[in-house]
Order: structure tokens, then sequence, then C-alpha cells
């Protein structure tokens, strides 16, 4: 029988204790487990029996494996069978919590919660497995505080508020385990070490609790488990991989010299997707970002009308019941096709769906394999997933990526290094939980992973600015955050405390206007500089449906449905992630395999003619070149480098080289970008040689310029929004906030400025220069990428007109200006070019 | 680029100041929106840290700007105070060294809605509080702007900002000045204060600064 369908399996027969009539059992072996799966007509997975044998060993690890083959069994079932194992006499008293069980996503919480109840409930054992999250009504969880559940699913942040309480100590003194489900979501982001964070306090006040985690399949799973298990504990890796079938294709459009150099959104293959969707019974349609989503679901209803009721839409913006509403017809599968974003990468098995289509570039392996195990979960079924190219360049995207899957070539991804913000929140959290002690906390914390290298500067100024503000402060009389007593630092102030537990955490969401009807159903939400730019009475895409809007008022846009007619998509903020440094070298091997005339895959051969002219006007650089073209155009002069080291790089890239180049003459440089090159343009022309080249490409000093890039650009300053508000110097503004809250809102920009003007070593503004050079300019990838062009030979080309290389970056329409006049000289000519509009 | 721009409003001749003030030289009044006083204060009290400079820097800019202008009078169009628990002993020590060095001039308040929960300013600090609106020297002065009003005024509250957008990403987010037949609203004074972008009407006026410059925008 398939583990899946465990809801429809027979009630169990057997059980523990009274049946046998013994007191004690004897200790469950590996032939127990198989009896116990056998009167199931189950048969147990070798990773399975692996992770239940090392659990019972007291060992905790990572079981890696794709969605959908069983992960959660693996982990679940031992602490309920060690739970039968110690109480043998069944009581009808449900136990003290035992596990706690964490999910990244607030959305998946319910859906866990139903499925490890429904083993507990096969079992007839009295425990009960109940949720808590943001959305848990304030008396449950005050309930749940005086006797919490003896499984409790919730998310970081909810735990770490939980540590705010000193009586959750206590509470907890008989936890088991802790399980993190998709460990790989957390890893990298301020959630993951905060994470790690609560589960160094947990590993404290009970030295034998057991981590497991869940995870994708990753590159660098070993220090995935590590920074999970912090640094003082050894695991196990518990590989998952039941080696499913995957199969990638590609839809290539029928006539390749019409197809577009620059991306049309791929409007051309509607037709096709179409008829994919018409072959199978239930289809996922995954898009990179939410403007997408909603193009496709519109283009789709435009060649199909009467799927009208048949399809549905799904991303981030759209209100959570329409979400739901979705995910509900998706499980039953009374739905032909959900258009969405990775809003739907994570979650419990949708079974019915057949067949995933993604839409444009994958940009990682590790997300199109994910996306891939969507599907196809019966036991055998390959998994299938059909690509559909948006522009030509992604052809050999289809075919890098399917190639890294067959050789397993998958993402590394790192955790973050020490974020103070952080840890000046969590040590407020400790502070409130019962207060804490310098000596031993600072141990504790040093065991997390992230934090295993925290300097006894970086401790010692947190511990200042939570207590006093910060180093270059005075003492302020009225300033009480965190006060220290007796060697113990704890909270006293009430206002302090209640603004602290409010703010718990680290998502920034941005603020977003709701979209209504006028009746008063929600729809979702929306960034304000869309919706200030659509005029009353003017129509608009949401949720899959055309409406016009009527009026924007207290943060909310009252609309109606639209008769007929056209509409603007709506953009939202969030970048799209870059092309991953894997996938951008399993692509450079496509270019390569091309060149040297031995490709194969069919997505090369379509894009044979397009290639063939880049080398024929250009060329296609081989590995150990560098191609920088120069093209002239009406707008002026164009320089087309091509890194291949994804967006985020080569706008870190751009912007230093327009900063080095304005050294060598005063100028003006637009830069524009994407995952395979960037341009810069200028209205006058310089002539550059390849030794210049090599210099304004020259990884010395780059760190420091970069830097002084960001001060001009304020990229910092916007990246300071993030910081202060995880810093706790930010509350997360909702309508209808107190008046007490509404008097303390600033935001991110001002302090930025404030701090710079009076703190200028305030250790939170170095952080947010680190995290735009790592985060958004990828500055450690720039590095290795200029150091390899040094051992390249750059290659000058001066093509009379574009290549089907540099047209999509010529047609890029976002463009970033980098400029290195003043204030006044740059609103000058922005004022100039306001009035030539005119 | 100007450090201030001289206009005509109505019947009034004004200077725009870039350090965010208006100077009406015939009246020897100076006008001065939201300095938000005590705001970091405020802050601090609720557990976040803001160093107290602000305050001092901008007593230091009004000094400056009664010196250079000449004022006798200042006018402050609301919020005088943040909050009142920013009412704190620093506060009050700067404002009244600035005060004791700058005793020369009057100084009027209307009462703005920060005002009404901090409470009037302390008496030694010698500030005539009105309610909003007032006429001080023959002009409307308020704190909240209002659609239609019989006389012209003079008003804060918004912390107006405008952004100046250029080509491709380029944009520059500044305080600015916003004028109509009707009103002109200030930016705020205070240096620890944020903005609110505004959407000018046919016909306004708007005039951005950084502190150092300002700049008449071509709308």
């Amino acid at each position: 029988m398939d583990q899946s369908s465990l809801k429809n399996s027979p009630k169990s027969s057997l059980h523990y204790g009274e049946k046998t009539g013994k007191k004690l059992i004897p200790e469950l072996s590996n032939e127990k487990i198989n009896d116990f799966f056998k009167s199931r007509n189950w048969k147990a997975f070798p990773f399975q029996k692996k992770t239940w044998k090392a659990y019972r060993e007291g060992k905790s690890g990572l079981v890696h494996a794709p969605t959908g083959t069983g992960k959660t069994y693996a982990v679940w079932v031992p602490p309920l069978l060690e739970w039968i194992e110690e109480n043998p006499k069944s009581s009808k008293h449900s136990p003290k919590i035992r596990v706690l069980w964490l999910t990244p996503l607030r959305a998946l919480v319910e859906d866990t919660t139903r499925s490890l109840r429904e083993l507990v409930e096969e079992l007839e054992i009295p425990w009960t497995v109940e949720s808590r999250t943001g959305d848990t009504s304030g008396n449950i969880k005050a309930k749940q505080r005086r006797k919490f559940p003896t499984a409790l699913v919730t998310t970081p942040e909810s735990l770490s508020l939980l540590l705010s309480y000193p009586e959750t100590k206590e509470c907890f003194s008989d936890l088991r385990a802790v399980i993190v489900d998709e460990w790989h979501e957390l890893l990298s982001t301020k959630r993951g070490s905060q994470t790690e964070l609560c589960l160094a306090r947990l590993r404290m006040w009970n030295p034998s609790l057991r981590t497991w985690g869940l995870s994708a399949t990753l590159g660098n799973l070993e220090q995935a488990m590590s920074t999970l298990l912090g640094n003082e504990k050894v695991g196990i890796l518990v590989d998952g991989d039941m080696h499913k079938k995957f199969v990638v294709k590609t839809l290539i459009p029928k006539n390749m010299e019409k197809f577009p150099w620059a991306g049309h959104l791929g409007g051309k293959l509607v037709e096709q997707v179409a008829q994919a969707i018409e072959k199978n019974s239930t289809t996922l349609v995954f898009t990179n970002v939410r403007s997408q989503t909603e193009y496709w679901f519109d283009a789709l209803l435009s060649v199909r009308p009467k799927w009208k009721d048949q399809i549905g839409i799904h991303h981030g913006s759209i209100d959570r019941k329409v979400r739901t509403e979705v995910e509900d017809r998706l499980r039953a599968g009374s739905i032909k096709a959900v258009v969405c974003t990775s809003s739907l990468d994570l979650g419990v098995d949708f079974s019915p769906v057949e067949q995933v289509i993604q839409i444009g570039g994958p940009k990682g392996i590790a997300r199109l394999l994910q996306r891939a195990g969507r599907c196809g979960h019966q036991p055998g079924a390959t998994s299938n997933i059909i690509c559909v190219p948006t522009q030509a360049m992604e052809l050999i995207e289809y075919a890098a990526a399917r190639k890294s899957m067959q050789d397993k070539k998958i993402e590394e991804r790192e955790p973050l290094v020490a974020p103070l913000d952080l840890l000046s929140q969590h040590l407020i959290t400790l502070a409130l939980g019962g207060g804490f002690k310098e000596k031993e906390t600072l141990a504790e914390i040093r065991s997390a992973w992230s934090y295993r290298n925290l300097t006894d500067e970086e401790w010692g100024w947190t511990i200042e600015f939570i207590v006093k503000g910060g180093k270059t402060l005075k003492a302020y009389d009225q300033f009480k955050r965190v006060i220290k007593e007796d060697g113990t630092y704890h909270v006293q102030s009430r206002i302090i405390s209640r603004f602290h537990r409010m703010s718990i955490g680290t998502i920034t969401s941005d603020p977003a206007i709701s979209v209504k009807f006028q009746k008063g159903k929600t729809l979702g939400t929306i960034e304000e500089s869309f919706i200030s730019r659509i005029p009353k009475g003017s129509n608009f895409f949401f949720s899959g449906k055309l409406l016009t809007l009527i009026r924007v008022r207290d943060l909310t846009a009252i609309v109606k449905l639209a008769k007929s007619g056209k509409g603007t998509i709506p953009v939202w903020g969030g970048g799209k992630s870059p092309l991953s440094s894997e996938l951008a070298k399993s692509v450079r091997e496509q270019i390569e395999q091309f060149r040297l005339g031995k490709s194969v895959e069919p997505e090369i051969n379509a894009m044979k003619g397009t290639l063939e002219l880049q080398a024929q006007w250009s060329q296609l650089p081989s590995f150990s070149e560098f191609l920088i073209e120069k093209t002239q155009t009406n707008d002026g002069t164009n320089w087309f480098l091509f890194p291949f080291a994804g967006r985020l790089a080569h706008e870190g890239l751009g912007a230093l080289i327009a900063y080095r180049m304005s050294q060598l003459k005063p100028m003006t440089l637009s830069v524009s970008i994407n995952d395979y090159g960037l341009s810069l343009s200028s209205s006058s022309d310089l002539d550059i040689n390849v030794s210049t080249w090599k210099k304004l490409l020259c990884p010395d000093g780059l760190i420091e310029e970069l830097l002084e890039c960001m001060n001009q650009s304020e990229m910092a300053k916007r990246q300071f929004r993030e910081v202060a508000r995880v810093a706790g110097l930010i509350f997360q503004g909702y309508p209808g906030a107190q008046k007490s809250i509404k008097q303390v809102q600033a935001s991110g920009g001002l302090f930025f400025d404030v701090f710079a003007k009076y703190d200028p070593n305030n250790l939170l503004l170095t952080q947010a220069r680190r995290e735009v050079l790592d985060r958004q300019l990828e500055a450690k990838r720039l590095i290795d990428k200029l150091e390899e062009i040094q051992s390249q030979s750059i290659v000058l080309k001066s093509p009379q007109i574009l290549t089907p290389f540099s047209f999509p970056l010529w047609a890029e329409s976002l463009r970033t200006q980098v400029s290195s006049e003043s204030w006044s000289d740059r609103v000058k000519n922005m004022a100039q070019e306001l009035e030539n509009n005119y | 680029m100007n450090k201030s721009i001289p206009i005509s409003w109505n019947k009034y001749n004004f200077t725009l100041l870039a350090d965010r003030a208006i100077y009406w030289p015939k009246g020897r009044v100076l006008y001065i929106a939201d300095p938000h006083f005590g705001k970091a204060a405020t802050f601090r009290y609720s557990g976040i840290p803001v160093p107290e400079e602000c305050t001092q820097e901008d007593c230091n800019r009004i000094e400056f700007l009664v010196k250079k202008t000449g004022a006798e009078s200042i006018v402050f169009l609301g919020d005088f105070f943040h909050a009142l628990s920013g009412k704190t002993s620093e506060v009050r020590e700067i404002l009244y060294n600035w005060r004791k060095k700058n005793n020369h001039i009057d100084l009027y308040l209307i009462r703005g809605n920060h005002d009404l929960n901090a409470g009037d300013p302390w008496e030694d600090l010698n500030i005539q509080s009105h309610p909003d609106p007032s006429k001080i020297f023959g002009i409307e002065c308020r704190h909240l702007p209002i659609e239609t009003s019989e006389h012209p005024y003079l008003a804060g509250h918004i912390h107006p900002g405008y952004t100046l957008k250029g080509k491709g990403k380029r944009s520059i987010r500044a305080a600015c000045f916003h004028l109509s037949t009707q009103h002109i609203i200030l930016p705020a004074f205070g240096s620890f204060t944020g903005l609110k972008n505004i959407k000018p009407n046919l016909g306004d006026q708007v005039f951005i600064t950084n502190g150092e410059d300002i700049f008449k925008i071509p709308l």
C-alpha cells in the first residue's frame, strides 16, 4: 500500500501494552518496526528504517529526499514508537509536549498538523497534535501555554515568541525531538539563523534533545546538517533519494526565426501550453514572478474561454482564503490547472498533479527539481516537466538544467554569518524569557553554527546596544530596554515587553494596499506604487480577474469586475532570483559543446541558427575567452560584457565598471543587466583597449570601490529597512495600530541617516553594507568571476548591429545609472529630461 | 542652485529657505513647521535607541536661520513636541539653553495634533500657544491643511516629500514646499522626521530641498 493513502488504511489491531499484557515491552528492534508496518501492509523504505534506528539510538540528523517520498514518516514514526514503548499502559491524558515540528510557511502548518494527526489517530494513543502560528486565536494560544499539546506544529517566529515566556522552560521539560521541515528553505535566511538560535536554547535546557531536519537535495548537505544541529553535535545524514525519474522537455517554438530574442513573455506558445494542459488531468504551471502568473492566467483563458471555472491562479499576493480554495481543489483533483509562483513550491503533496510546466528560465537546478517533484506521486511514476521559454537564451538554460540534474550538480545554500540584528532581537527575547547571564549565554549563542565565530567585540557591542542603545551613545535615563541586575539581563518595562513580542521575527513586509470588492470580499494585496499609477476608472488584472479601480482609501483599493477591455498587469517588488553559479557553468558548457560541434540536445539544436549568427557577427566565446562587444546605437555607445554570472553579480560588476570608467573620464553611464551579461551605455564614446579592460575588470580593491558605489546609490540605506526591523527599531506597521505604536514609527532610511551621522561605527550599519555585498551584489561570486577573467583572453568585437547576445540587454527596460555628479547636478539633469518630455 | 528662492504668493513676498523654513522679510517672521522635538526621546522610552543629537542640531539650525535672516519672530506651525513621553530633562535642557541665547525673539505656536497630546511647551520657553487655525501678523496660520479656506494660509502636518524621476531607475526623493494659490505647505523642519509624497494639482508649485540646495520642480 502507498504510504500517502494512510487515511484509508484499516484501523490498527495492534495495541502495545494492552494486548501483550506485559508491563515492560522489550526494546523495539527493527523487526518489531517491520511487524508494525506489516500489519498495515506497508513496506518501510530503507531510508526510513535507517532514520528510525538512528533516532532510537539518540542520534540527530538530516533526511534529504525529493518531495513525496515519505520523509514525514521517517521522522514522525520514531517519537511515537518511543512513547508507546515507554508507556505500555495507555492512559487517557495527553502527555507533556514531546515533539516540536517547525515548518517554514505558515500556510503549511495546518496541512502538516492534519497529516501528523492521522497517524496518531490510527495508533489510538492519547497524543494531541496542535498548531500555533500568528493566526492562532489568543484564546487557544493562552490555553496552549497552560497545557501544550504533545506535538506542536509551528513556525520559527512562533517558537521564538514562546521563548520569551519564562514558563516555557518548565513546559518543555519532556521535549524529546525537534523536527525542522523544509530546512533547505530556511537555511540561508535570517529565519534559518533564528531557528538555530532557538534550537541552541532548547538544547541548553535539554542536552539530549534530538534534532531532525528534512530537506530537499542540496549541494552542501553536510553543512546544512551541521548548521541545523549546531557545531557541537555530530549527526547522521540519511539519503532518501528514491531515484525518482525526471523527464525535462521543452516546448520549442515552431518558427525559431520569429522567436523573440528579447522575451515577449512567450505569448506565442500559449496555444501549445493549452494543448499540454488538455492532455493531463491536473497541471501546475509555474512562473518566476507574480505578474507573469497574472499574464499567463489571462492568456490561457483567452485561448480557452471555457476554462473559466476550471483553472486557478495562486501567488503570494492573493488573499489567503482564495489561495486555500485553490489548494483544496488541487487536493481534490477538481481543477484542471493552477498558474502559480514559488507560492506552491513547498507544501503537502497534491497527489492528483500529473504534470508541471515551467514558464521562463528555471534559474536554478534545485528549484527545477523541487518543482518537478510536485507531480508524479504514484510509486514508480515519472515526474514530467515541460519548459516554456520566454526568450531564446532560456532554451540553453533548459538543456543545461537537464544535464546538471542528470549529473546531480545541485546548488549549495550557505548559512548566514552572525547577523547582529537578529542576535539583538534574540537576546531581548531571552531577557524577557526569564533573563540571561552573559558567560553561559555567549557559549550557547556560539554553539549555533551561524554564530560560531562571533567575536567578543561583536558580542560586547550587541549587549551594549540592547542595554544602552549603542557604544557611542551616552546613557539616557529613560532608555531601559534591557536591564542588568546581579549579573542577569532582563526586561522590566511592560511597554518594551509588549512591543518586543509584537515584533519578533525577521520577515519584512512591504506596505501593501489591499484590493477589495465594493461588497467587501478581499482579493489580495498590491503595491502602493502600482495602484498610484492607475487612474480611477481604469482596468487592471489581479487575482486572475480584470478589475476596474473605483477608488483608493485608507490602504484599500475598492474595485469592481470590469465588463471588458484591456488592463495593466501589476508588477510586484522583490527581485527575481539570479541564475545560479552551477546552472551558469552548465550553460557555458552547453555553448562550448555547440562550438565544438558536439551538441545533441534538442534545445541547442533549435538554437542553431541563433548561435551561428552570434558566431558570425561577433563570437561564441570559448572557456578561455571573455567576450566584449561594442556597438553604436542611436543612444550612443554601448559596451556589452558576457560574464554569465547571474543578474546580481552583474549589477555589482556594472556599478563597479561604471565607477571605474567615470574615474577615467567624467561621464554618466547607464547600466542594464540580465543573467548572461551586462551593458554599459554612454552618450559619449571612449576607446578602451584590452589592457584597460583588464584594469577595469581587476578584482583588487573591489570591496572598497563597491562600498563607495553603494553610498552613491543608497543601496545600504534601503537594505537598512530590514536590519532596523529585525533589530527592533521599526515596528511592522499595521492598519489600526495603537497610537503608542504610531508615535514610534520611523523609516529605515531615517534611522540609517541618523546613525550614519551620529553613530557611524554602529555595527548594524556595517551589517547592512555586508548584506548588500553578499545578497544584492553577490560580491563573492563577483570576485571569483573577475579572477577567472584575469586568466582569460579578452576578445573585443565591434559588430555593426546588435547580436543575439547583446540584443536582450539593449532591450532590457530597467536601467540603472551610475553618476559621479552632485545632488544638484543630478536634480538639474533629471528636471531637464522632464522638460524635454513636454 | 540656491540656498533660498524668493517667491511672491498672493500679496506676500516670501523667501523659501533650503533649510526647510520660510522667511517673511516684511514682517521679519520665520515660519517653521513640525520640528517634533523630543521624538528621539519618545523612541528611547519605547526601547528604540536613537541619539539625542538631532535636538541640538535642530536648535543650531534655528539659531543660524535667525542670525542669517534677522528674524524677530518665529511662528511654529504645529507639532512642536512629538509626544508627552519625549518631554524629558535632556530635551528640556537643550531647548532651554537655546531659548536663553535667543531670548530677543518672539515665539508663537499653532497647536498641532501632536501638541494636543504632548501639552504646551514648558512655560520658561516663553512660547505663546494658539489654537489651529489662528491669524498671526495678519496671515492665517494652520497646522492641518484644509481643502477650501476663506483665506490663503500657511500649514504643516503633511511632511511633504516629492520623488523626482529620471530616465531608467534614477530617482531622487526629498522634502518639499508645496504651493497652491490657496496654501503653502511647509516641509517638516525636524531632522528626525520622515516624508510623505504629495501629488501636486495642476497649477501648483513644488520646490524640493536637501537641506542645502532648493530647486523648483518644472511641473
